[in-house]
């Protein structure tokens, strides 16, 4: 039976219009929402608001601790993006291609972390990295290397970088299953072909595996830089508060402390737009940058 | 197809422009907020005059809701305190908002101008300035003279420590006397032999030879939020250096204060403990409970943290643990020990809606019966006078100490800050402190950073 136009449009509107109003309650109006409190001088406490036009915006381009703050934000973007991606795919090859036997035990190991909740990583990650009992400094001394031994989080220079390990760790067993998606989608035909053709298993990474799961790869590195750039704050606030001397502070962990510790809720939502801001340029970039041909053979 | 996606992409517009419709009616304007909040105020001190005349004839009655933080003193003596409020007063309906995250839970009440009644002020994510600076709390300076304990003496005139002034009103009242000083495992340091401090060459001295018997660093604090060591250690000592205005200087940033001789003659002394390795080089990544633990497990001999460090840790105190007090002996050689006092106060909110029940409750809970009860119950000190703890056997011995010291002035001299420093002053001299510490940079680098904080600080208030 042919359905009627009005009948499709019916169905339509049922599942457009619930979800378009919840959406608009709980994402557009927060976000305008934001918008427009950064307009504002408000502690965020009390109903007293005071609108200020763009001091809070001219505020965001003379505070120092911003650039750092943006440049930290990058640093894990880039960190990340090349620590998870390489790991990922080296360990998604490894469980597909490699006919090893314990793939599914491993699947499990990797993947474990993601089911996780990021607080209990960054707790867990807090003991690995304490400074007196922790396993990275006993290791080092128990191998010898005393001489590295680092109070590691409670330093300028080191607790940024250290923040980098956790979060790859966290990351590999998502996109490790992403990458293998992909890579069992590619017929066997291809690397027969390929052997055939007397190309070796590193030629057979570069020419078949990856051009096929580049849509994998791509949607997987997007994903990592939006997560990071909105989501890196949860690592930071559990395990350092931006500290030690603000050596840590992403956008988003900044942000809550303008706004929930030193009352500047106004300040805070300025900030909150920047992110916005900064990130919807991130991955326009991205996307010019990854634009490839797909590749089918 | 194609007529269908104009359609769709129609009720798309269509939902776009209803989302704005919604907001646009939903965001408060800032000039209505303002006049409503004036209107309301009004309304309210005209409340606030009728129920005056209902208290004349001795009517308290309504709800009363009270919002208390419930931390490492527990809740056992706010129990006792509202039970016995309930008894003084039937016709009252008393709701307690309270929790270790109630300032969190509470701020869409404060937000939306419907607060509780009577607001004690502790813990994370509130702030006595903020709540001034919003003017959401009721300036009690004419009713304070009012007030009288059980034995008909002047409250005003019965604190330990006066209440907070903003521009010389009084928005709050003292509760709860806190006051931070080092901590130091008094077991431990008799088996060894060690000299409790009694001033900062004594404290080198002592942490050097701590050093050298147990080759550890002596003193750790934590450095996610610096402000225990700025608040515990460097306040008594910008009191022991320059009295109460270099304090009050310090506190309102005033200009040239952090730059000034003494507030840098201390910075020094910060730096001598970290070149001389004094300072554990794992603070900064330490939160308050990891540098507790620290110290319990005598991986470090000193830390500065408040009245509560033993009702915090009492669950991991090793058996053989016994907790030895003493004001941050920060001052120099000779001097008595200073010691700054932390008050955790009781607020009425401006908009309470009933405050006479509010004010009755406020009048109620300040007794010498309930402040030794306070001791009892929590181990730490109610901002009253005259309260003598000695004879009680509840009260732990490291506060009967504590307590007769605090009221020897020869041993100890206090200082007293106007308020709590802002977060917006505190916030980044904690960050430089931090490096300091770490001996990233030097005491002259430090106080230059302070000052320049302190000159953004200013200008922030200009606004």
């Amino acid at each position: 039976m042919v359905q009627s136009k009005r009948q499709r449009n019916l169905f339509l509107a049922f599942c457009l219009v619930p979800t378009f109003l919840l959406f608009s309650v709980f994402t557009l109006y927060p976000l305008f929402n934001g918008l427009y409190y950064s307009f504002f001088q408000w502690s965020g406490a009390s109903s007293l608001a005071e609108f200020v036009g763009f001091d809070n915006y001219r505020r965001l381009f003379s505070d120092e601790i911003i650039p750092r703050t943006i440049l930290h934000d990058y640093f894990l973007v880039v960190t990340k993006v090349f620590g998870i991606m390489i790991l990922s795919t080296f360990f998604a090859v490894a469980l597909t291609q490699m006919k090893i036997k314990e793939a599914p035990f491993y699947r499990i190991v990797f993947f474990f972390p993601n089911i996780m909740s990021v607080v209990v990583i960054g707790i867990l990650w807090m003991f690995i990295y304490n400074p007196s009992l922790g396993l990275i400094n006993s290791g080092l001394e128990f191998i010898g290397l005393e001489s590295w031994q680092r109070p590691w989080l409670g330093s300028e220079d080191w607790a940024l970088p250290s923040l980098v390990l956790p979060s790859v760790w966290a990351g590999i067993g998502l996109f490790m299953l992403m990458l293998m998606g992909g890579i069992s989608n590619i017929s066997k035909s291809y690397y027969e072909a390929a052997e055939i053709d007397g190309a070796t298993e590193w030629q057979q990474f570069w020419k078949v595996t990856l051009p096929l799961i580049w849509p994998q790869i791509k949607i997987s590195i997007l994903y990592i830089i939006i997560t990071t750039l909105n989501g890196s704050f949860i690592i930071v606030q559990v395990m350092t508060k931006g500290g030690p001397n603000n050596s840590t502070h992403v956008m988003g962990s900044y942000l809550y402390e303008q706004a929930f510790v030193k009352y500047n809720f106004g300040y805070g939502a300025t900030i909150g737009v920047m992110i916005l801001v900064l990130s919807l340029i991130t991955v326009f970039v991205m996307q010019f940058l990854m634009r490839r041909e797909k590749v089918e053979y | 197809m194609l007529s269908m996606w104009r359609k769709t992409s129609a009720w798309l517009m269509l939902g776009i422009l209803f989302a704005f419709v919604l907001l646009v009616g939903c965001a408060p304007g800032a000039g209505t907020q303002e006049d409503d909040s004036d209107t309301d105020s009004e309304t309210t001190e005209d409340t606030a005059t009728d129920e005056n005349a209902d208290s004349e004839s001795g009517e308290i009655s309504g709800e009363l809701e009270i919002q208390y933080f419930v931390g490492g003193y527990g809740d056992s003596w706010w129990k006792e305190v509202i039970g016995d409020f309930q008894e003084e007063y039937p016709d009252v309906t008393i709701t307690e908002h309270a929790g270790p995250n109630i300032n969190e839970e509470m701020r869409s009440r404060w937000v939306s101008d419907d607060p509780p009644d009577v607001v004690y002020i502790d813990g994370a994510g509130s702030s006595e300035t903020q709540m001034v600076e919003d003017n959401q709390l009721m300036n009690l300076s004419e009713w304070l003279s009012e007030i009288e304990l059980e034995d008909g003496s002047a409250l005003s005139e019965s604190f330990i420590v006066d209440p907070a002034t903003y521009g010389g009103e009084i928005y709050s009242l003292p509760l709860v006397f806190d006051t931070w000083g080092t901590w130091y495992d008094n077991a431990w340091f008799e088996e060894n032999n060690w000299e409790v401090p009694k001033d900062f060459p004594s404290f080198m001295d002592t942490m050097s030879q701590i050093k050298e018997d147990e080759g550890i660093e002596p003193f750790v604090t934590t450095g996610q939020y610096p402000y225990y060591f700025l608040r515990g250690a460097l306040y008594p000592a910008f009191g022991a250096a320059g009295g109460d205005e270099l304090l009050n200087d310090v506190i309102t940033g005033a200009e040239g204060a952090w730059t000034s001789e003494p507030v840098l003659n201390v910075m020094k002394k910060v730096e001598q403990m970290q070149q001389e390795g004094m300072i554990d080089s794992g603070f900064g990544a330490l939160n308050h409970t990891q540098s507790q633990m620290n110290f319990l497990l005598h991986d470090n001999a000193f830390i500065p943290v408040g009245f509560w460090l033993p009702n915090e840790m009492a669950n991991d105190t090793p058996e053989d643990f016994e907790y030895g007090f003493i004001p941050s002996p920060m001052q120099d050689e000779g001097e008595p020990y200073a010691i700054v006092p932390d008050l955790r106060p009781l607020a009425i909110a401006e908009k309470a809606e009933n405050p006479e029940a509010a004010k009755a409750f406020v009048e109620f809970v300040f007794t010498r019966e309930y402040a030794k009860s306070f001791s009892e119950h929590t181990g730490a000190i109610m901002n009253l006078e005259g309260v003598d703890l000695s004879p009680n056997e509840e009260v732990p011995p490291f506060l009967i100490e504590a307590n007769d010291m605090i009221n020897d002035p020869e041993q100890v001299q206090i200082y007293q800050k106007p308020h709590p420093m802002s977060s917006e002053l505190e916030t980044p001299i904690s960050n430089s402190l931090v490096s300091l510490m770490l001996g990233n940079i030097t005491a002259e680098e430090f106080v230059e950073e302070a000052e320049q904080a302190a000159a953004e600080y200013r200008s922030s208030l200009e606004e």
